[in-house]
């Protein structure tokens, strides 16, 4: 790749000078830094995929009727994930701010930290939120994020993830139904973190649909439903004539299996803050050969 | 020029390839080692046994599946009422794959079980090293005795038989648009064959029914009919031999050679391709008092009656005809028959016989096991019931039993079943070791493939760390293509694969059109910036639709798709297209020829004939496509005067003189270097529209958009060699392509052929195969950014592509020599393999693209 290459050897930092008339990037998303949500959001995954396999069978005898009755379970799981764990939007980068304040203290972690600190934070501004906040005003502020993020991802999500997983080899013809319901599953898993955290800011959201977000537990999560889903499909052709091998059930395992471990992993020192991109980096390896 | 500026270690290692491919194949296709000469009766039995027939009447009828004969769908009506008289006895016979007609005669004829090498030979049919002459057959026997034989029908058994036949009149098997003809020609033959007394085998093949299932499938509206013209003739024989004093002792023989599957094609092991049915017939018959129920309701396993081994017909006709089993026959002789003769010691005199013959190949075959009473005595204590120790065991049993005394009603039967078991054992192991592999040889096969891929290492290595992503993506698609080779699914299903890395390569692009470093460079246009921010979209959606447009593959083959489903429920559509994808072809053509108006007249007369001449294709082939469209009448409407063969010779010249004018340009300093580029490429796109299926053509319209996409993303050489190398891939299943036998298309392969040379027929099958990849190589150059071509060896990167993956198919081969399938998935998969790397990879790829990258080059 060496002409037209040139441009994409350049690093992250090149990257963020290069466009200095827009707003900077939205940073990565930390958790919320109280005990409980720290512990929840180790959790979370867990649960959910340990719900995942005490259902696999009534999934696998009854793909629809299943699908269909997990989803509110599934909602509310997630609402409560998010509203305990994540910062709603609209603080977001407030809490962002804060906590990166916080991580400067811990460590040195983020690579991204000198792209946090550099923001046009406003402390005085911050203050105020944060410390005076009366317990109403802070479940209405998280309240709203969350019936904004179920919405968008029952109502948008869900569509653009049918049409990406017939896209991508789901049944065009028949099956409908259940891409529909596995759509929406992923879009839940997915989506809604990602709703919750940044609202319909228009630059994460074009960020998100070039893969280009830098890894925290929101994206990592979803990025991980997503090739989760992709590597779901291996079984499928084998002929071993299961019942598990019909159209939507490996899919929505891997996606299941993916967003455990995308969220997980994506926490860890090694990839926080990292993007995707064409620069010769070796930690994003295994997202990049899979897309 | 583009082959050769590669370093010496690409060419070395190109050189290898094929070397190792030979080397591989001599060991893994051998010649089985046959017992030579004629069997003859040993001293004393001729006497005890008589033939029961002195003429035998072999009507094979092409891919006669068992259902076709006694399912209640049936056209066989006639010979369903001898069934229930109890004067046709009905089987299944097993055909083991490969399903192809000319293994399924030698299985028919010598008893034995055809090497996997007579696929190949079968194709290239042309190969005379593969007759039965000089091997011990039914007819041989006949012969022998000094009898008389006449053949009538596919000229396949005059090429197994040279001299053979006293009377003969072969019709060719290869034209396979023919329904009517290739059976008239036999069918005239008969009443005056069935009048003269002089013969004592006459062979009938009929084609017409293995045309139409590979024309339009078993579920043809031309299949009844079909079928009752051939009970039609079942009738007449039958009749003859009734009412004709010279046929009263003639035995009449209705078969398939082998069936067909769902889509009419065959070649493999599924349940259709491998249950022809198996009819023995003659008035005689009715003195056994089987009388069976049919028609019967159809069901799924084809498995009527009872199923008994194909081979089974050798032992079971000689014996019926008074002659010796043919020394390597593995045939069970069918018990049904026993009662033929009247006294106990003669039948048991016809087993044994035939158990005794078996033995001796089991003997020929494994000369390290003894067979004599002493050294089996023990045998049994392994309680082995398969295998070579259970053909002891039984063997044991046998001498046991028949010295005892035969007349014993108790011991006779007990005698008869030992020696049937015995049989059937032996037919069993010998069917398994039917093949000896030469492990040595392809251990060395499989080290200089491997050779082949460490000499481009290093310089692959070298590319994809230029480019870290691109190089993992290739990475896990070499790993993951070469690992999947060990599974027969996979193997089955291996478009599956081809989408799924197809369907995250655009996914690569994807991200990488969207990343702001690279993509487009910021001169460029506002407008053609945000066109490509949507433009995998597109990839993605044409990439969806050549997945859905031929289903192909084992699991997934019946559902719906585009071609097989879509198009024929809706021709409006599919002419439009069709019309379009001519017009757009034409349009491109004549953009790229040099402005001179006669040169624009000839590609328009030149798109136009191409364009006639597929749809007089049509009308010929699959008139059902024509059928209520606006075409049919502009079809009905073209001169019969011009043949087909005539119509293209004339688009095939017209292209050639395309080709001429395109490398005529190069030395012309006014023309510009891309014109004769494109020139050359829009040639060679016409040129695979006329080699492909019409149900295709349209998808040369999404190949063009598709290509139109990839240009606009200002592509690295890396990445157009990749992006080539997945679409040479996936649109060589889009087409239709898979890993099994039955799915080479021939159609196309007589496209101005009129007398069969095996080279331009090899040509155009392989071209008309290979169209998409093909069409992606010559696309491949186009895409490829200008000024870096020297800079990007994709020479070494395919090359070591090939070799890795000839190389697992080589690994799967040899340790999954004893599997199940091998016959039936790894080995067709390494025959497919040998294609890709020879004529795909050195042939295509290397030298047609060294041809193009040399005229772009010269200044």
């Amino acid at each position: 790749m060496a002409s037209p290459a040139s441009p994409s050897s350049v690093n992250t930092t090149g990257s963020t000078s290069q466009a200095p008339a827009e707003k900077p990037p939205t940073p990565p998303v930390n958790i919320l830094p109280s005990q409980l949500a720290q512990t929840y959001s180790y959790a979370h995954p867990a649960i959910l995929l340990g719900l995942g396999a005490w259902r696999f069978e009534a999934l696998v005898a009854d793909p629809m009727r299943e699908l269909l009755a997990d989803l509110p379970w599934l909602a509310a799981l997630q609402i409560s994930y998010v509203m305990l764990c994540l910062p709603p939007a609209g603080a977001a980068s407030v809490e962002a701010g804060a906590a990166a304040d916080e991580e400067k203290k811990k460590a040195p972690r983020s690579p991204s930290g000198p792209s946090v600190t550099l923001r046009p934070g406003k402390p005085g501004y911050r203050r105020k939120q944060t410390s005076g906040k009366s317990s109403w005003t802070c479940v209405w502020a998280k309240l709203m994020p969350a019936f904004l993020s179920l919405a968008l991802t029952s109502l948008l999500a869900t569509p653009v993830i049918a049409v990406l997983l017939v896209l991508f080899g789901a049944p065009l013809t028949t099956h409908n139904a259940e891409t529909i319901l596995c759509a929406a599953h992923m879009a839940l898993l997915s989506a809604t973190a990602l709703v919750y955290v940044h609202g319909v800011d228009a630059s994460v959201w074009k960020e998100v649909w070039g893969i280009a977000r830098p890894a925290d537990a929101v994206w990592g999560s979803a990025l991980g439903t997503g090739l989760g889903a992709w590597f779901g499909a291996i079984p499928i052709p084998l002929d071993w004539d299961r019942p598990w091998q019909a159209f939507p059930i490996t899919i929505l395992t891997g996606a299941y299996i993916g967003y455990a471990v995308g969220s997980l992993v994506s926490r860890t020192p090694f990839i926080y803050g990292k993007r995707i991109q064409f620069a010769p980096e070796q930690t994003e390896e295994d997202e990049k050969k899979t897309n | 020029m583009g082959l050769f500026q590669s370093s010496w270690t690409t060419l070395l290692a190109n050189v290898l390839i094929p070397v190792g491919i030979l080397t591989f194949s001599s060991g893994f296709f051998p010649y089985k080692p046959l017992l030579s000469g004629l069997a003859t009766f040993d001293e004393g039995d001729q006497d005890a046994t008589s033939a029961v027939f002195d003429k035998v009447v072999f009507m094979v009828v092409d891919a006669l599946r068992s259902d076709f004969v006694y399912s209640n769908e049936s056209g066989f009506l006639f010979t369903q009422s001898l069934i229930r008289s109890g004067v046709a006895l009905p089987f299944t016979a097993h055909a083991s794959s490969p399903t192809v007609t000319m293994p399924r005669l030698k299985a028919m004829t010598t008893g034995s079980v055809p090497s996997f090498l007579d696929v190949i030979l079968n194709i290239a049919e042309s190969d005379t090293s593969s007759t039965l002459a000089s091997q011990d057959t039914w007819l041989a026997q006949l012969k022998a005795r000094g009898d008389q034989l006449v053949m009538y029908g596919d000229d396949t058994w005059l090429k197994l038989f040279p001299g053979m036949f006293g009377r003969a009149d072969g019709t060719t098997s290869f034209f396979v648009s023919d329904f009517v003809e290739v059976d008239q020609n036999v069918t005239r033959h008969v009443p005056t064959e069935l009048a003269q007394s002089d013969w004592s085998a006459m062979i009938m093949h009929y084609l017409g029914l293995d045309h139409i299932g590979h024309k339009a499938g078993p579920r043809s509206s031309y299949m009844i009919p079909k079928q009752q013209e051939m009970d039609a003739i079942v009738n007449e024989v039958y009749t003859a031999i009734q009412q004709q004093p010279h046929l009263q002792s003639t035995l009449f023989v209705l078969c398939g050679d082998h069936g067909m599957n769902d889509a009419g094609n065959h070649g493999g092991a599924s349940a259709g391709e491998t249950s022809p049915a198996l009819l023995f017939i003659s008035p005689k018959f009715e003195a056994l008092g089987v009388r069976q129920e049919s028609p019967i309701e159809a069901f799924d396993d084809l498995q009527y009656y009872r199923t008994v081994e194909q081979a089974d017909i050798t032992p079971t006709l000689a014996s019926l005809l008074g002659l010796p089993i043919p020394l390597n026959s593995l045939g069970v002789f069918i018990p049904e028959f026993l009662d033929m003769w009247d006294s106990r010691p003669q039948q048991i005199q016809m087993l044994s016989r035939n158990a005794r013959q078996l033995l001796n190949t089991v003997q020929a075959t494994f000369p390290g096991f003894a067979f004599d009473q002493e050294a089996i005595a023990g045998s049994c204590a392994t309680g082995a019931d398969s295998g070579i120790e259970g053909a002891q065991c039984a063997w044991s049993q046998v001498l046991q039993l028949s010295s005892g005394d035969i007349t014993n009603d108790e011991t006779s039967s007990a005698l008869e079943s030992a020696l049937l078991r015995f049989s059937r054992i032996a037919q069993d192991v010998m069917s398994s070791t039917a093949s000896n592999y030469n492990i040595s040889k392809l251990c060395l096969g499989l080290v200089i493939t491997g050779v082949a891929a460490l000499l481009v290492f290093p310089s692959t290595y070298y590319e994809c760390a230029r480019s870290t992503y691109t190089g993992v993506f290739l990475a896990f698609m070499i790993v993951g293509y070469g690992s999947m080779m060990f599974a027969s699914s996979y193997v089955e299903e291996e478009q599956q694969f081809w989408y799924w890395i197809c369907s995250g390569w655009m996914f690569y692009l994807h991200i990488r059109s969207q990343s702001p470093r690279t993509g487009s460079s910021p001169t460029t246009g506002g407008l053609f910036l945000r066109g490509s921010k949507l433009a995998t979209l597109g990839l993605a959606v044409a990439q969806r639709v050549l997945r859905r447009w031929n289903q192909t593959g084992q699991k997934f083959a019946a559902e719906p798709d585009i071609a097989r489903t879509f198009f024929p429920a809706h021709p409006a559509v599919f002419w439009g297209l069709f019309m379009f994808t001519y017009a757009d072809a034409g349009y491109h053509l004549l953009q790229s020829l040099p402005p001179a108006a006669v040169l624009k007249l000839g590609g328009v007369a030149l798109t136009a004939l191409a364009f006639m001449f597929k749809l007089n294709f049509v009308a010929n082939d699959s008139p059902e496509l024509l059928v209520d469209s606006f075409l049919s009448k502009t079809a009905e409407n073209w001169p019969e005067s011009l043949s087909l063969v005539l119509q293209a010779r004339l688009v095939f010249g017209g292209l050639v003189c395309c080709a001429v004018l395109a490398i005529g340009a190069r030395y012309r300093p006014s023309t510009k270097r891309v014109v004769s580029n494109t020139l050359l490429h829009e040639a060679l796109h016409l040129f695979l529209m006329t080699q492909s299926r019409a149900t295709n053509i349209p998808l040369f319209l999404v190949f063009r958009v598709a290509a139109l996409i990839l240009s606009s993303m200002r592509l690295t050489g890396i990445e157009v060699t990749i992006t080539t190398l997945i679409l040479q891939y996936t649109t060589f299943f889009a087409f239709g392509g898979s890993n099994a036998i039955s799915s080479v298309d021939l159609s196309s392969a007589y496209n101005g052929v009129g007398s069969y040379s095996v080279v331009m027929v090899g040509i155009l099958t392989f071209v008309s195969n290979w169209a998409g990849p093909i069409w992606w190589v010559s696309a491949g150059h186009l895409l490829r950014p200008q000024d870096s071509l020297e800079d990007h060896n994709s020479a070494s990167l395919l090359t070591f592509h090939v070799a890795t993956s000839l190389m697992s198919v080589m690994a799967a081969c040899t340790a999954l020599r004893t599997h199940l399938f091998i016959w039936t998935v790894f080995s067709p998969k390494y025959l497919y393999t040998m294609a890709w790397a020879t004529a795909n990879h050195v042939g295509v790829n290397l030298l047609g693209g060294a041809g193009l990258s040399s005229l772009r080059s010269r200044k």
